[in-house]
């Protein structure tokens, strides 16, 4: 095989052209908001768009440096490189708090966030571990190993705190879904220790993702009603139900309401097998709702509000709920065509109703200015990039390179449904960037070599089957 | 396991949750205006512009009502830093407790409204929103407390301004401003809280032409309440307009003369010009100073001494003291009985006062004699004929079908109701009719015989100086007259159209000359009764009135028009407890006819005379 003979060889023009439109129209959206009518220039590195603007060249030049190295080095040292964010993940710990969270290294408005760059070197190991696997050669230890690469970032990121990207990394769990990484190694020990039972495989624990919806839903329920006391008087029991116990004493209900059905309508060898996975979805499902319901209790009281807030159990336009209410206002303001460019009245810097206007919530001045329009010219635009790293994926002939694309698309989706979410009300605020529009040079350098490295690994595809 | 499958689901995934946010979001942006509101009650502060209220010019075009700056002390409870109350009192040349109360009243001023979404009574008050702390210093007041500002951030000065009233006078026709009430407020979007509201006479009953076209500017604020910029560029901003300035009838000139004549005397005087049915002059005495009840310091001030003043300077004497009119009735039962055929110009009739008391003279050969003795036996006469017309053969029953007629005579004079004008606060008076009657006596319980005072002015009839002004105006005109009222242009669109409307008494016009004649000797002729009011060079027509008071001395009334041909102003005078109306009130009248007629006064002996008299009042301490 012969390697690659220009820079621009085999690159997705499609993925890169899209990449360029939104790194323009997230500069476009600083500018508006951010702008200062006494330094107007865009040069002026005084300024949150000049310095935007330096990061996004910088982060270009990144992109060029990626370009100009072997995308072989990503798999072979994806080790070192995940362990030196790991190193980093843990001195940032011992660094100074910025707004309450130890996730800048680096002085002044030049640091950089470790977690970021975390986002990329777990991506990178994961592929590397899951590549080196077959389905069928899944055990425990694979398991633990694959989760562990996960967890290790993760909970140094939750020591931060940054619950934000704590939530991020759980997009990995997609990834290893679509690769058919489960739990069911781990699951089939207990399964298969009880006697007479014999499974190779088990439908938990190969759709962990649909499982998880459920465990959040049964999260949200817990929480919903932990605000809510049933009184019931059973058989001469007094009990009143509230939160974990009012979901519990629900899903018994479930279970025995089963039982009866399995009882008349199903042979005897299905009724059995059923009434282990009944058995087993109840005892998990109530130690679930028991465990979200002690931890609530244990949250910091700014993440108990912002959880209360997010499930519309409180309600305070000027209080805790400030931001959501002052997005949501900015975003719905928009209209049809919008305010227009640089008409934002309520989410501009300079109004400052909407504060971290041109970081976290750099979604609401966009819809403030373009409106619905523009919103849905937004969302053709980053569908159509998570719909072109799926067919990147997909096309690829490395497993690494495959895993390394969906981590791309997983990830930048999480940002996106999260970050636009806390815009629309549909998801709590958790302080995370919307790729390539939010300002901040930590997140652009990460997003863009992130996706340069996609880039250079699609560019050299040909070349992985040497 | 086919695990391309699971490519779908994620895919899948991504477009539920790309469908579902754009579906959030087309609601959130174009169905639903809840966030656009929202939006707008955040960063759009709609900023009202008030403009000056129009300014009041009378018949002469001189100003009587203008403006004048005056400035607010505006506080921001946000924007103070740490503030000195001690030194800010001493500033305002305040106590520290007064600051504090002051503080406190601004707040529960303001009241509560219930939160829904918390559903907790929640103070109206923002701490962002600029507020009145000290309201209409004058720029004297102001200049001293300006410089320091600095030193006490939240707070800000803010120009406003204020009724001027020049010639001090006519307090009881112009009215005054107080502050809008919440009620007002919710009924008329216009208001905002501390805005100023009509309270009386013209400015209440002009409000809405005086208070002009506000002007409003559409501001972008930040989430410290500082304006940015102005929203839009000024595309939807309005600019203020000052309402067009209101012309009166009035003769500020006439007023002042009339209210210093009436110095130190209870009473009125009401002018109208007969042509027109404008209100020359409208005394009410004692008068007061409308500079007295500009702005709020000042109304707190005064507001409760004129209340509490033994004279009721605050009583409207003009539109709402209802008296017997006495005297002056007699002119209308001459014309209606003559209308009616039950006399003619010549009937005479001997003054017998054994039907009711008269003093000596010779009997009335005519009309014209009748009203320049004022002899009551003649109208005791007269007017039975008009009620008993013996029509029906029950006497019961004729005297009502008399009284309906002379009753429907009365009320075309526009007796026995308030007239539809822009004078404020009238009080209607009483005409007597059959149903009146029926309700005291019993139907056809009654007859000329207990009813017979009304022939002379007295027992239940009763008008109000308006009223008996507006009978001398009719008699000037010969049997029309417009309703009388104060304003005669707003802007260029003239009066209101009720005004132009010429309103006809049922009396023909050859039946007021022997009238005019009785009233032109009461005052030209020896023997009578209204002498006092001869001018030179004006021929002035009268009639004088006693107005029975039983509670004291008898009110002297006196009633004229001049000059006799062309009438140019009608004029009643009312001096409360001064006794015979040849005494006081024809003088009085005679020197309103000269002030306005020639601009000055022939006779300074009369006129000195008058304004030394202190008649039943009180002085204050």
């Amino acid at each position: 095989m012969r390697k690659q003979e220009s820079l621009t060889e085999h690159l997705d023009w499609p993925l890169f052209g899209a990449l360029i439109t939104m790194l323009l129209m997230g500069f476009a959206t600083v500018y508006s908001v951010a702008y200062n009518e006494e330094a107007p220039s865009i040069f002026n590195f005084s300024e949150k768009y000049g310095r935007q603007l330096f990061w996004i060249v910088f982060s270009l030049f990144l992109g060029l440096l990626v370009f100009l190295i072997d995308s072989d080095i990503y798999r072979k040292f994806a080790i070192p490189i995940y362990l030196s964010t790991l190193v980093l993940l843990v001195i940032v710990l011992f660094m100074p708090a910025v707004h309450g969270a130890h996730a800048w290294l680096g002085v002044g408005s030049f640091g950089v966030q470790p977690a970021e760059f975390a986002k990329i070197s777990t991506s990178l190991l994961l592929a590397k571990y899951i590549s080196g696997l077959t389905v069928k050669q899944q055990t425990t230890g694979t398991v633990l190993t694959a989760s562990s690469i996960l967890l290790i970032p993760m909970i140094l990121i939750l020591l931060q705190p940054d619950a934000g990207t704590f939530v991020v990394f759980t997009s990995f769990l997609f990834v290893m879904y679509r690769e058919g990484l489960t739990f069911d190694p781990i699951l089939l020990n207990f399964v298969n220790a009880i006697p007479g039972v014999r499974y190779k495989e088990t439908w938990v624990g190969s759709h962990f993702i649909p499982i998880l919806f459920a465990v959040v839903f049964l999260s949200i329920i817990t929480l919903l009603l932990d605000s809510v006391v049933f009184n019931l008087s059973l058989f001469g029991l007094d009990l009143a139900l509230s939160g974990s116990s009012g979901v519990i004493f629900g899903l018994l209900l479930i279970y025995a309401l089963s039982w009866l059905l399995l009882q008349r309508f199903s042979t005897r060898r299905e009724r059995s097998r059923m009434m282990v996975v009944l058995t087993l979805g109840l005892l998990i499902g109530s130690a679930l709702s028991f465990v979200v319901d002690k931890g609530f209790d244990m949250l910091r009281p700014h993440q108990k509000d912002r959880i209360e807030l997010f499930l519309g159990l409180r309600e305070d336009p000027n209080g805790d709920d400030y931001n959501r209410n002052r997005a949501m206002a900015a975003v719905g303001s928009g209209g049809f065509f919008g305010k227009g460019y640089r008409e934002a009245s309520v989410s501009s810097v300079r109004s400052n109703h909407v504060p971290e206007s041109e970081t976290d919530f750099i979604f609401c001045p966009f819809a403030e200015e373009w409106g619905f329009v523009g919103v849905v010219v937004l969302f053709l635009l980053y569908f159509f990039v998570l719909f072109r790293i799926i067919i990147i994926a997909e096309r690829q002939r490395a497993a690494f390179n495959r895993i390394y694309a969906y981590c791309v698309a997983m990830i930048l989706f999480y940002h996106f449904a999260i970050n636009i979410g806390m815009n629309i009300g549909f998801a709590p605020v958790i302080g995370i960037p919307l790729p390539f529009f939010s300002y901040g040079g930590s997140s652009m350098m990460s997003f863009s070599v992130m996706l340069f490295i996609l880039l250079k690994l699609d560019a050299q595809r040909k070349d992985v089957l040497r | 396991m086919n695990l391309d499958a699971r490519r779908n689901v994620i895919l899948s995934f991504i477009v539920l949750v790309v469908g579902i946010y754009l579906i959030r979001l087309f609601y959130m942006q174009v169905i639903d205006d809840t966030w656009t509101l929202r939006a707008q009650e955040i960063a759009e502060k709609r900023k009202e512009i008030f403009p000056p209220r129009g300014v009041i010019f009378d018949r002469n075009g001189k100003k009587i009502v203008t403006n004048q700056t005056y400035y607010n002390l505006m506080m921001v409870e946000d924007s103070m830093v740490n503030l000195d109350t001690a030194a800010f009192a001493k500033l305002i040349g305040w106590t520290k407790k007064q600051v504090r109360q002051r503080f406190k009243e601004i707040v529960e001023g303001e009241g509560t409204y219930y939160n829904k979404i918390t559903g907790k009574r929640t103070p109206n008050y923002q701490k962002i929103r600029a507020y009145p702390f000290l309201k209409e210093l004058t720029l004297e007041e102001m200049s001293k407390i300006a410089p320091h500002l600095d030193n006490f951030k939240g707070f800000h000065e803010e120009a406003t301004s204020a009724r001027n009233y020049p010639y001090k006078s006519a307090a009881n026709i112009l009215g005054y401003l107080s502050e809008v009430y919440r009620e007002e407020i919710e009924e008329d979007r216009f208001y905002k809280p501390g805005n100023n509201i009509g309270r009386a006479g013209i400015e209440r009953f002009y409000e809405k032409e005086l208070r002009g076209v506000k002007g409003i500017k559409y501001i972008v604020t930040s989430a410290l309440n500082n304006a940015i910029e102005s929203y839009a560029d000024g595309k939807y901003d309005t600019t203020a307009r000052q309402a067009d300035p209101l012309k009166m009838g009035m003769d500020v000139e006439l007023q002042t003369y009339g209210e210093k004549l009436m110095n130190k005397k209870k009473g009125c005087i009401v002018a109208i010009e007969p042509s027109s049915g404008e209100i020359l002059s409208m005394v009410s005495a004692p008068s007061y100073d409308p500079n007295l009840l500009v702005g709020k310091r000042n109304i707190s001030a005064n507001y409760p001494k004129l209340a509490n003043d033994p004279n009721l300077p605050l009583f409207p004497r003009p539109l709402q003291a209802e008296y017997p009119p006495g005297s002056i009735f007699k002119l209308v039962q001459s014309l209606i009985a003559m209308q009616e055929g039950v006399i003619t110009a010549n009937t005479g009739f001997p003054c017998d006062k054994s039907l009711v008391g008269c003093h000596n003279h010779p009997s009335a050969r005519n009309i014209a004699e009748a009203i320049q003795y004022s002899c009551n036996p003649y109208y005791y006469m007269a007017v039975r004929r008009i009620i008993q017309q013996g029509v029906k053969k029950n006497n019961f029953a004729d005297a009502e079908y008399g009284l309906n007629k002379w009753y429907k005579y009365i009320r075309s004079f526009g007796l026995g109701d308030i007239f539809d004008t822009d004078v404020s606060g009238q009080r209607p008076g009483l005409i007597p009719n059959p149903a009146f009657y029926d309700k005291w006596y019993g139907h056809h319980a009654w007859a000329f015989s207990t009813i017979r005072s009304i022939s002379i002015g007295q027992g239940e009839v009763k008008l109000t100086p308006l009223q008996m002004a507006n009978i001398v105006a009719i008699i000037a005109n010969k049997g029309w007259y417009y309703t009388p009222h104060f304003v005669r242009s707003i802007g260029r669109k003239g009066s209101l159209p009720q005004f132009k409307k010429k309103r006809w008494t049922m009396i023909n016009y050859q039946h007021f000359d022997p009238v005019i004649e009785g009233m032109r000797r009461v005052v030209n002729e020896a023997g009578g009764t209204g002498k006092m009011a001869r001018l030179n060079d004006i021929l002035v027509c009268g009639k004088t009135g006693t107005v029975q008071n039983p509670h004291g001395e008898d009110h002297s009334v006196f009633f004229a028009f001049a000059p006799m041909k062309k009438p140019k102003i009608a004029v009643a005078v009312f001096v409360e407890n001064a006794g015979w109306g040849g005494t006081w009130a024809a003088p009085i009248a005679s020197l309103i006819i000269e002030k306005y007629l020639k601009g000055k006064i022939s006779d300074p002996d009369k006129e000195k005379r008058i304004l030394e008299a202190q008649i039943a009042y009180q002085l204050s301490n």
